[in-house]
């Protein structure tokens, strides 16, 4: 069975409905990339899977139960860990803060220093930047820290929104190779958010492409890397 | 005029603008967390003061000891209101929330007057005063500062060194993102409130050893704080320290100068005048 699976959800802002039946299955110990264009629903779609967007219909089942109505803290308890879009870092408190936040989780809070040496291990840049205040630094810095704050909470599944989103290629081609290994390494599910399709495809094993707040395409990544429709929409072949 | 009065005006002002700083940050607290500008702020200036007040009256325990029973109360009675007044308002708009804080105001004054009614009240205690040649210190007065330095201390250790210190922080900073992290926001805001509460609750109690009270004076230092809040920088509780003392300071030294009722003008003359020339105060404020 899937770790994470959305059934037929609707969801929107207001009187606005954006998310129209979206069905989705994250299996466990897999890479699931969604891709889609700007305002297809994703970031839509990940408020209502971690709790942010209330259902209106259908349900989000995570790890066997019914989240459907849990607030986010109550997941994050249960290991469904996001990290928002525009990072959302604790931009006044330091770096080392901003990990020691990521590890509220009690199942995490008592393995802290190990997954401090962890995250220091996988970005040393931000080994170097403990004491810094975290807005004070770069862009790419702080996506570091954003994806790092959420492995400090030790996910079962750890959904990222936008991770290369005005990052250089060499520091997204870092972090992609950051997931991978935890994925690999660790077990970490991880259901990532991208703009950069080509690059998403590549890393991942499972992908959905979404559009106007619906499912439009999915299958291993290899097989949506080489759907006609798909190379001529997203990777411009 | 001679120097010696100035200077001894200059340190009353001082040691009571560390108290007026106390209260502020109760004020300032609040705000930077939730941004719920607390107009039950006075009302629980005056429990404070009263709480000192009947305690050492009817028990005939020290005020100090008084004190921190003052102090824990306040920290109940601050997550009840929180949860009574403010918690179903927190996402609606700021109008909502300075009336539901407003009701509390009227509700905690108008039983206040019905059992105190709003004569004056003295907490009949001193202790001896420190006598440095000059200037001739009250050593309630000694005592109430370097409480409120203690407690301006232990507030900064528990928002720096605790977890719960850092979930406050956190919260003030990103709410959305700290319930991503598992904090839980409704508890820590409660919390909040209920430091806010037992600051401006503690203030209240220091007042009390130092001046005399009735039940409408916490809307004096109401309106102090709000002004110390705007020099020090809403939402900055250092800041605030720091603004009390400024404001401790002019109290202490127009008298010197001119007629007391001055000292109101004055003050918040310069409220305007810092609203107008550096709105985010002397110290910034925090990001919003
Ligand atoms: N807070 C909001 N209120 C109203 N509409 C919103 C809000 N956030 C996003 N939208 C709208 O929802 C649609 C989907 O947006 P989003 O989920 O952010 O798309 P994506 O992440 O795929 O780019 C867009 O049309 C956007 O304008
Ligand atoms: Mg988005």
């Amino acid at each position: 069975m899937a770790l994470l699976e959305v059934k037929d959800l609707t969801s929107g802002y207001g009187e606005l409905q954006i998310l129209w039946g979206m069905n989705l299955e994250v299996e466990q110990g897999k890479l699931t990339a969604l891709v889609g264009s700007n305002g297809a629903g994703k970031t839509t779609l990940l408020r209502a899977i971690v709790g942010q967007l209330f259902p209106w219909q259908g349900t989000v089942t995570f790890d066997g139960r019914d989240v459907s109505k849990l607030r986010p803290y109550t997941k994050a308890e249960l290991g469904l860990i996001m990290v928002p879009e525009g990072r959302q870092l604790f931009t006044d408190m330091t770096v080392q803060e901003n990990l020691e936040m990521g590890a509220t989780p009690k199942h995490s809070r008592i393995h802290m220093d190990r997954n401090l040496a962890k995250v220091f291990d996988l970005f040393p840049r931000l080994r170097e930047r403990a004491k810094q205040t975290a807005g004070t630094m770069s862009g790419g810095e702080q996506q570091m820290l954003a994806v790092a704050r959420g492995i400090m909470s030790e996910p079962k599944i750890l959904i990222i929104d936008e991770l290369s989103l005005g990052l250089a290629p060499v520091l997204t081609l870092d972090l992609f190779q950051a997931l991978r290994r935890l994925q690999r390494e660790e077990g970490t599910t991880i259901l990532l958010v991208e703009q950069n399709v080509r690059m998403a495809l590549k890393v991942s094993d499972y992908a959905y492409v979404v559009s106007e707040g619906k499912v439009d395409f999915h299958g291993p990544s290899s097989e949506v890397e080489n759907n006609p429709a798909v190379r001529e929409a997203y990777l411009g072949i | 005029m001679n120097l010696d009065v100035l200077i001894a005006s200059a340190v009353d002002g001082l040691l009571i603008g560390f108290v007026y700083g106390v209260a502020a940050m109760g004020l300032t607290l609040i705000f930077g967390v939730m941004d719920v500008i607390n107009l039950a702020h006075g009302p629980l200036i005056a429990i404070g003061m009263f709480g000192v007040y009947e305690i050492f009256t009817y028990v005939g325990m020290n005020p100090y000891l008084a004190l921190i029973i003052v102090a824990v109360v306040g920290l109940a009675v601050g997550v009840l209101v929180y949860f009574v007044a403010v918690h179903r308002v927190i996402d609606a708009p700021p109008l909502s929330s300075l009336l539901s804080t407003f009701s509390v105001n009227m509700m905690i004054i108008g039983v206040g007057t019905a059992i105190l009614t709003t004569s004056a009240y003295n907490v009949d205690f001193s202790l001896p005063s420190l006598d440095t040649g000059p200037i001739t210190v009250t050593g309630t007065r000694l005592a109430a500062a370097l409480i409120a330095v203690g407690v301006t201390a232990l507030l900064y250790a528990f928002l720096y060194r605790t977890r719960s210190g850092k979930y406050i922080r956190a919260v003030a900073n990103n709410r959305q993102a700290a319930e991503l992290m598992g904090i839980p926001s409704t508890r820590i805001l409660a919390l909040a409130f209920g430091i806010g509460t037992m600051l401006a609750m503690t203030a209240g109690g220091l007042i009390a050893t130092i001046l005399p009270i009735n039940i409408l004076a916490g809307g004096t230092y109401e309106l102090k704080s709000f002004v110390i809040v705007v020099l020090g920088g809403l939402g900055n509780p250092l800041g605030a320290l720091v603004g009390g003392l400024i404001l401790g300071l002019i109290e202490g030294l127009v008298p010197v100068f001119m007629k007391t009722t001055w000292v109101p003008v004055l003050e918040f003359g310069l409220f305007i005048l810092i609203l107008l020339v550096m709105p985010q105060g002397l110290f910034g404020r925090k990001e919003s």
